[in-house]
Formats: structure tokens, C-alpha cells, sequence
């Protein structure tokens, strides 16, 4: 037990004292800081750059219409809809109005034929530009009160007929996917980040104290079980860290602006994550960490040269390329109940990842869970267990990288 | 304090590497380990240190099964390695921690093992700083910091210059003298027959020979004449085929019978003019090459 949390501390300690990993994590907090601040950021240097006198000028919108009465309703309806705009009738010709537009002194005009018939000039049309789809809406309504009048009705009864609202009711029983995607979305990516980047970190650690022959002192010193379990559980503490560290921090920025975000949905969504998930996405961090980090450091111990780890970590990093493909397409579909993710919520290569997307976008009965989560435990200790005897035969072994085969019929005699 | 290996029998998959090793090796002496390459010292030396189990045979300490969680080895490997990137003190007390030591404990040995190898200015570098053979004393260090009673050296004068070899030599010596176990493995004969009272070649996973290096010698039969001799052409002429030329002025003379030297060094010592004549010995070397070659 000593010589593990000798083992535990020392490898934290490259962790904690390894630049790369101190500087790249202040790096995305700094990032986040950043964005997080953003709306502070541009209001207080929008308001630096016009406290002279009035707000922002308003652009320009003309309206040229045939008949007094006509441009009158129109004015006032464009002036309701388009409150960004400064709505102006204008008499002049079709020639001059489109010489305001060209030379912007005006952003854009309608030309009325009549109320159901207009002619747009824009000069440069945005790839966001609503304004055609709002004016119709408008102008339609106009239509519509204009031909009930002419039937009959007041105003006031035309106007009641078209702003009838509609009073439904929603009542959530499960989850919203709409709601929980966002959260879902980053805690998967980052699910698979960290375990790609540790699991490869916690290979190359092995490989470099094997090609550097510290690995001959090593396994005469220490235990390989505490050595695999001390490397790997110093790399699930750096990572847990790291992650807390970013997550915590966006959080306390997003707190700190929450007034400035207020309205933006996703970011709501995003920060508003029930604590039952936390706990979940916690237990698969861990679990899914663990499982592939063990087999990250079985591969690294068989190969002699660091160049050797990029192509004997393939088959297991595609394993689990394809594991986030599969998740990825359920979620991005919205259909995680499926066969597929059902059965790669039970397989423990896959299971962190699957399992936690269908709890957060699904209703999962709880057996299920209680099994995926069981399933992969009883994994990761026969993972650890034998990934600490591929370690024991793997270090020792010199040479050309062996076969799975060899190594496991190695294991098996050892 | 006796370490015993008893019968020691060692596959990998179809090869047998060592096939019932058998030696002794005792406290306040240095035992030396020899053999060609691929003899199967080095698989010996890990089952000794605990690194992977024998298929058959027993270690003993003073007649009993030995006790890792009570016995304490030092391992100085043919393949050096640390932690290149890392403060040498920092890997040194991270290696005497393993080894069962407190941190306290460990960062006095290694300051003072450091100091008495004249490499306490080093502590805070990065060990890739070091010139190979600084490297060498801070492995070896590592072998030693924790002060275990069984000390396991392979290669341990290589890359050595002459100043640095006595160092060690000094430091080898010193822990004989404090009765500890000291193995030796090494091709450097001078070092084995200046250091080892008993010895074991090995050989394709077998003991060739092995036992105290002087009855070693001293078995050899005594019916050689090393003969020393600015005549050396004109014995060798006159004594035909009996007589080797070894070197200009050396010569080898085979007898019949062991018991004919007084007579053979007395006619010599007559007829010609002789620097010296003595009973020949075979050099460590010389056994070397006959029980590690390949017709044994």
C-alpha cells in the first residue's frame, strides 16, 4: 500500500509540475474567461464609444406608397414591426428612392403598387435578412382586416378573429432532448477527449520509462499491479482535475455574467444540468477512464520504442472512435433508444459513453442502468488485473512489438 | 548470511533458458556471475530479485525460502536507465521510497550517497546533463541508497574512467567489509579475480563450473611449465612438441607426469639461461574460455 501511494504521488507530481499540462489547462480556463465575459466585454466598450448624445443611429427604411391612406397604415404597421428601423414614407420617384438605397443613405425601401404588391431595394442583401418574410407577414394581416371590414365586421372583431391565441399545455414526463442535448453534446466530447488524450498519455509514460530502461529498475523495485494501478489512477486524478478545474470555472464565469447571458437558451440549458447527471457522468468519467486507461498502459508496455505506441494503440483508439460515432450519430438523430445504442449501452467498451447519452436524452429503466453500470465495474477490475500481467511480460519484451496472441499466451504461462 | 539458489529451471514458451542452476554465494564476500551472452545470467538475476517466479527450484537465506517483504536487494542493471528528464534527486529519493525507505530517510541516504561519490552539486540538475559516467554513479545510487543486504551488480565498471573505477572498487569493497551479499556479473575479468572468492560460469542455462575461484585454479593439473627465457628459440627446438611458443621469451612446456617439474625446472635452470619458471596457473579468462565455449 505504501509503495502504490509512493508510486500515486510521484506520478501526480509529474502531472502537477509538467508545464504543458499546467499551461494548456489555464489556457482553456483563460479562453473561457473570455468568452464568458463577452457580453460584459462589447456593452462596455459599446457604451465607451457612444456616450455622446443619443443612442446608436437608426437605419433608414423608406416606404413609397400610392394612395395618403395607404402609406399612413402602412407607416404605422412597418413602425410596430421593424422598431430597429427608422420607418420614412417618402414621395419621391422610384429612380431617386433606389439612388438613396445604392448610396445608403437609406438600408432598404418598399415600393407599394398597392397593399398585396410591393417592390424591395436593398443594396446588399444579408444571408440573414428577414425583412421581406416580416413585411409579408404584416402586410397580410393589413390584407386580411381590410377584406373582413369590407364584409362586415369592425375592425375590432377583424383584429380579435386574427390574434386568437391558442392555450395549450405542456407537461414533461421524461426528459427534453431539446433542453439536455447542449449539456449531453459537451459532456460526451469531453468524455472522449479526456479518455483519448490520458489513455495515450498513460501508453507513451509507459513506453518512455521502458525505452528509456528506467523500466529495468522499476519492476525490480515495485509491484506491477501497484505500478499500473498507481500510473493509471494519477492519470484519472490529473484528468478529473482538469476537467473540474475547466467545468468549475465556466461555471463561476457563467454565474458571474449570468445576467448578460440571461437570454440565451443554450447557455441556460447548458449550466442548468440536474446534479443526478452529475453524478452519472462521474461514475462513467471514472470507470470508462479507468477501463481504457488500464489497456492504454498493457499496450504501452509492448512496445520497445515510442514510435512504436502510435500504431499499437490503433485498434483500441478506433474501438473507441467508433463507440463516440455510434453515440454521436443517436444523439445527433434524437433516436438514442435505438437497437444500436442499447446494446452499446451494455458493452463496457462503449457503455460510458452510450449509457450516460441515453440517461440524460432518455428515460432509462433503472435496471438497466444498475447492469450497464455492474457490467462495467466487473470490467474494469478484470481489465486492471490483467492488464497489470500484460505489464509484468510486456516490459520485459524487447524487440519487434508482439502479437496479441504471444503476449497473451505469455500471460497465461507466466 | 548464505543465499542459496537451488535447482532453478526457467522456460519462455518453447525455450528452456535455465536448466537447474544451483549456486551459493555468502555474506562479507563477492560471488561472480559469468557467462557468454544469452548464457542466462540475467534471467538468473530476475528470478533472484523476484521480477518472475522460477518453474522449479527455491531461493533460501540462511536455509529458509527467502522473505521479500524482509530482505532488502540492490539491482545495478547492464541496461542503465532513469528518468532522463527529472531532477536527480527527485528520481533518487523516488527509487529508495520504493525500496521501503520514509522520505525523510531517503532524501538523507541519497544526499549522502551523492556526497561520497562527489556528485552532491548534481542533486537539482536533470539527469541528461550528466556525462555517461556521472550517470553510471547516479545508478548506482540507486542500487545502494537503501542500504540493502544483498547487492546485485551487472557490468558495473563499464564506462567507467580509471578514477571513477577506483571509486566504485572503494564503494564495492566497503559493502563486502559490512558482510552484505555482493553478485557480480561481468566480461571484465580483472574485476571478477580481484573482487570474487567464488565464482559460477554459466552456460546455456547451465552451471559449467562454479566454486572458489583459487581451488578452481588449483584443480587444474599441475603439469605446465611457463618458462621465461631470452633462449626461448633454443628450447624450443631442443624440447620439440612438448613446448608452446606463447610469446617471444614465453614458452609453455607440457610433462608427462606432474611429478617430473623438480626434475624438468632443474635441467632447465642448467642447460640455459632462465629469467623464471613456475608451475602454470590458468587465468580466469583461460577457465572462462573453456567452460563458456560452445563444446561444453
Amino acid at each position: 500500500m505504501k509503495q502504490f501511494q509512493t508510486i500515486l504521488s510521484f506520478e501526480l507530481k509529474n502531472f502537477f509540475k509538467n508545464k504543458i499540462f499546467v499551461g494548456t489547462t489555464l489556457f482553456i480556463v483563460a479562453v473561457l474567461a473570455v468568452v464568458m465575459f463577452l457580453p460584459n466585454l462589447l456593452d462596455f466598450f459599446g457604451s465607451l464609444g457612444g456616450d455622446d448624445g443619443d443612442s446608436t443611429e437608426q437605419s433608414i427604411l423608406l416606404v413609397s406608397a400610392p394612395s395618403q391612406e395607404l402609406s399612413q397604415t402602412i407607416v404605422q404597421a412597418f413602425s410596430a414591426a421593424f422598431p430597429d428601423y427608422d420607418v420614412t414614407l417618402t414621395q419621391d420617384t422610384t429612380d431617386e428612392i433606389k439612388q438613396q438605397v445604392s448610396s445608403e443613405e437609406a438600408e432598404c425601401a418598399f415600393v407599394f403598387d398597392s397593399l398585396t404588391s410591393y417592390t424591395y431595394y436593398v443594396m446588399n442583401r444579408s444571408l440573414y435578412d428577414q425583412t421581406t418574410q416580416i413585411a409579408n407577414q404584416v402586410l397580410v394581416g393589413l390584407a386580411q382586416v381590410e377584406a373582413m371590414t369590407q364584409q362586415g365586421l369592425t375592425p375590432q372583431q377583424a383584429g380579435d378573429i386574427l390574434s386568437l391565441q391558442i392555450d395549450g399545455k405542456e407537461e414533461l414526463l421524461g426528459v427534453d432532448q431539446a433542453q439536455n442535448y447542449w449539456y449531453t453534446y459537451i459532456m460526451i466530447l469531453a468524455l472522449y477527449m479526456v479518455i483519448m488524450l490520458y489513455g495515450q498519455m498513460v501508453a507513451s509514460h509507459v513506453a518512455t520509462e521502458k525505452s528509456s530502461r528506467a523500466m529495468e529498475l522499476l519492476i525490480t523495485s515495485a509491484s506491477p499491479v501497484n505500478m499500473m494501478f498507481g500510473k493509471v489512477l494519477a492519470s484519472c486524478i490529473a484528468g478529473f482535475v482538469q476537467l473540474t478545474v475547466i467545468f468549475g470555472s465556466a461555471l463561476l464565469f457563467y454565474q458571474l455574467n449570468q445576467g448578460s447571458w440571461g437570454g440565451n437558451s443554450m447557455m441556460t440549458s447548458l449550466f442548468d444540468m440536474p446534479p443526478s447527471l452529475l453524478v452519472f457522468m462521474l461514475v462513467f468519467f471514472v470507470l470508462g477512464f479507468l477501463l481504457y486507461a488500464f489497456l492504454y498502459g498493457a499496450i504501452g508496455s509492448t512496445a520497445t520504442k515510442l514510435e512504436d505506441i502510435n500504431t499499437s494503440v490503433m485498434p483500441l483508439t478506433m474501438l473507441f472512435v467508433i463507440a463516440f460515432c455510434v453515440v454521436m450519430f443517436g444523439l445527433a438523430s434524437g433516436s438514442v433508444d435505438n437497437i444500436v445504442m442499447l446494446v452499446c449501452s451494455f458493452i463496457p467498451f462503449t457503455s460510458p459513453i452510450a449509457m450516460f447519452t441515453r440517461i440524460a436524452m432518455s428515460t432509462v429503466p433503472p435496471y438497466q442502468i444498475a447492469l450497464s453500470i455492474g457490467l462495467l465495474a466487473v470490467s474494469v477490475v478484470g481489465v486492471g488485473v490483467l492488464s497489470a500481467k500484460i505489464y509484468r511480460v510486456g516490459v520485459l519484451l524487447y524487440g519487434t512489438p508482439p502479437k496479441l496472441s504471444a503476449i497473451l499466451h505469455a500471460v497465461w504461462h507466466a | 548470511m548464505i543465499l542459496e539458489l537451488r535447482n532453478i529451471e526457467k522456460s519462455f514458451g518453447e525455450k528452456q533458458v535455465l536448466q537447474g542452476i544451483s549456486l551459493k554465494a555468502e555474506g562479507g564476500q563477492a560471488f561472480g556471475l559469468l557467462g557468454r551472452n544469452g548464457a542466462g545470467k540475467t534471467t538468473t538475476i530476475r528470478i533472484l530479485m523476484d521480477v518472475f517466479p522460477p518453474n522449479r527450484g527455491e531461493i533460501l537465506l540462511d536455509g529458509r525460502p527467502i522473505d521479500y517483504h524482509k530482505v532488502s536487494l540492490g539491482y545495478l542493471p547492464e541496461e542503465r536507465g532513469l528518468y532522463p528528464k527529472k531532477p536527480i534527486g527527485q528520481q533518487l529519493v523516488y527509487f529508495a521510497q520504493l525500496k521501503g525507505m520514509k522520505h525523510s530517510e531517503a532524501v538523507t541516504a541519497t544526499r549522502r550517497w551523492l556526497e561520497r561519490l562527489g556528485m552532491g552539486e548534481y542533486e537539482k540538475k536533470r539527469l541528461d546533463t550528466l556525462s555517461k559516467g556521472n550517470q553510471q554513479k547516479i545508478q548506482l545510487i540507486t542500487a545502494l541508497a537503501h542500504n540493502p543486504d544483498i547487492i546485485v551488480l551487472d557490468e558495473p565498471f563499464s564506462g567507467l574512467d580509471p578514477v571513477n573505477a577506483g571509486l566504485l572498487k572503494d564503494v564495492v569493497k566497503e559493502q563486502i567489509q559490512q558482510g552484505k551479499i555482493v553478485l557480480f556479473s561481468s566480461h571484465q575479468m580483472n574485476y571478477i579475480e580481484e573482487f570474487c572468492q567464488n565464482i559460477a560460469i554459466l552456460n546455456q542455462g547451465k552451471i559449467a563450473i562454479s566454486g572458489n575461484l583459487e581451488h578452481i585454479k588449483r584443480s587444474y593439473p599441475r603439469d605446465r611449465l611457463t618458462i621465461f627465457s631470452p633462449q626461448y628459440q633454443e628450447i624450443l627446438s631442443h624440447l620439440g612438441s612438448r613446448c608452446q611458443l606463447i610469446q617471444p621469451g614465453e614458452l609453455l612446456l607440457h610433462l608427462d607426469r606432474p611429478d617430473q617439474k623438480q626434475e624438468v625446472m632443474g635441467n632447465l635452470v642448467t642447460h640455459y639461461d632462465i629469467d623464471r619458471v613456475q608451475v602454470y596457473e590458468p587465468s580466469l579468462n583461460d577457465i572462462f574460455v573453456e567452460y563458456a565455449g560452445d563444446h561444453v
